[in-house]
């Protein structure tokens, strides 16, 4: 059985070698997913605690001590960073530590709030009503980012579900019932451009799906994979519904 | 892609210039705080700006040159904003803060548009990688499925002349369905 599967693929040498790439690609794919999580997880807790922060800066404590109030309070990823930080504020300076902490959390939202933290400080600013006007601004920013995933993923696995495997079936049903292989019809150019036209439309489709949830160049570690799965299910396809 | 680089750092920049003003800094100095990074684009004209007044140009007139080289709205309004602080003396900072209101109810107002505009994505990305590919399969296998009368009907169509068709066909269909995407690139609210 395992000959059979190869043999089908005997005159395929792109596919074969696509789905090689693909496989490789995809490995590489995983650890942006991780990452993303792990950064929308961070950015998620930040409103919370900036408006922590606020509330302890109006009670009367100083923002390291606000900070690590907050460290002791937040067991999330937030929490244990900022726990990291202010142990390493020990043996250096406060700024350098929140400079540390933007560094580590690997987030843009979380390096403009230190870096604007760190000009407050500097400038002598107001920093409760800094903190509690940023808390305000990153939750309807995360709010709105939120409901973005949450509104186009549906989409997004739709559109991939059915350009690269709904549509390739439906095609390679269309042609091996129509022209079946084992009632001698020559369609090897037909199928050969199928099979290219599949891998080309997969593309579009994880392309689009990943700019519409803003992360295209993430998303695209995963176009080899989901275009020799495309090509695969047509050439596949044909040959065995075909005969 | 410059519009769209200016319309995700705007905000924030709207709101170091309120926390650096606020406090005391004059609108030189937050620009030069501005202009060491942390802000795209905006970071990137703010140092070029900072450069030419070093060099001795007017501040004035460089705005004047940054207002002509920013495409979207917001940012215009900030430039704008500055240069009347400049000639007449504006109180910047509660006009920064209002842009800054405005500004967000516009991005919310832009993702909500987003999402309903992309709405409709899936189903003509489907139509059209469907219908196209259904009907190119068919004629890429009537040459060989009919024959005698009925091929007459079809013109004689040629396996070649068919084959050419049904991959210029693909090549259309691909093309549209990348064109039908392209929308939720462009209409991006930035975020």
């Amino acid at each position: 059985m395992i000959f059979g599967i190869l043999e089908m693929f005997r005159n395929e040498p792109l596919l074969l070698f696509l789905i090689t790439i693909g496989v490789a690609s995809a490995i590489g794919g995983i650890p942006p997913i991780i990452e993303r999580q792990r950064r929308r997880g961070i950015e998620n807790d930040l409103p919370a605690m900036l408006e922590a922060l606020s509330d302890s800066l109006g009670a009367g404590l100083g923002l390291q001590q606000a900070m690590m109030a907050e460290a002791d309070r937040n067991t999330g990823t937030l929490g244990r960073l900022l726990k990291e930080t202010l142990s390493e504020s020990h043996a250096s300076s406060f700024d350098s530590a929140l400079a540390n902490f933007a560094t580590k959390s690997r987030s843009s939202q979380v390096q403009r709030v230190m870096h604007l933290i760190s000009t407050a400080l500097e400038q002598d600013a107001p920093l409760q009503k800094i903190l509690a006007d940023m808390s305000r601004d990153y939750e309807r920013l995360n709010d709105l980012m939120n409901r973005r995933e949450s509104e186009l993923m549906g989409r997004a696995i739709l559109i991939i579900m059915f350009v690269s495997i709904g549509l390739p079936f439906l095609i390679a049903f269309i042609v091996g019932l129509f022209a079946p292989r084992s009632q001698g019809f020559q369609l090897d150019e037909l199928n050969s451009s199928f099979t290219m036209f599949f891998g080309a439309a997969s593309l579009v489709a994880i392309g689009v799906s990943g700019r519409m949830l803003g992360r295209m160049r993430s998303a695209l570690w995963w176009a080899p994979l989901w275009m020799s799965i495309s090509m695969t299910i047509y050439h596949v396809g044909v040959l065995v519904i075909g005969g | 892609m410059r519009a769209l680089d200016e319309s995700r750092e705007i905000l924030y920049v709207i709101r170091t210039l309120d926390v650096l003003m606020s406090s005391g800094v004059g609108l030189e100095a937050a620009i030069h705080s501005m202009a060491q990074g942390g802000y795209g684009i905006i970071s990137k004209d703010f140092a070029d700006l900072m450069k030419n007044i070093n060099k001795g140009q007017p501040m004035e007139k460089e705005l004047r040159a940054l207002l002509k080289k920013a495409e979207n709205d917001g940012y215009k309004r900030v430039i704008n904003t500055m240069l009347n602080n400049i000639t007449q003396n504006t109180d910047i900072i509660e006009t920064l803060r209002k842009q800054g209101e405005r500004m967000e109810e516009v991005r919310t107002e832009n993702v909500k548009n987003y999402i309903e505009e992309l709405g409709g994505v899936p189903e003509t990305l489907l139509s059209i990688g469907m219908i196209g590919p259904i009907i190119l399969s068919l004629v890429g296998i009537i040459p060989q499925l009919i024959s005698g009368g009925l091929a007459e009907l079809v013109g004689g169509l040629e396996q070649d002349t068919a084959m050419s068709i049904v991959n210029i066909g693909l090549f259309i269909t691909v093309a549209g369905m990348a064109l039908t995407g392209i929308k939720a690139h462009t209409k991006d609210p930035g975020l």
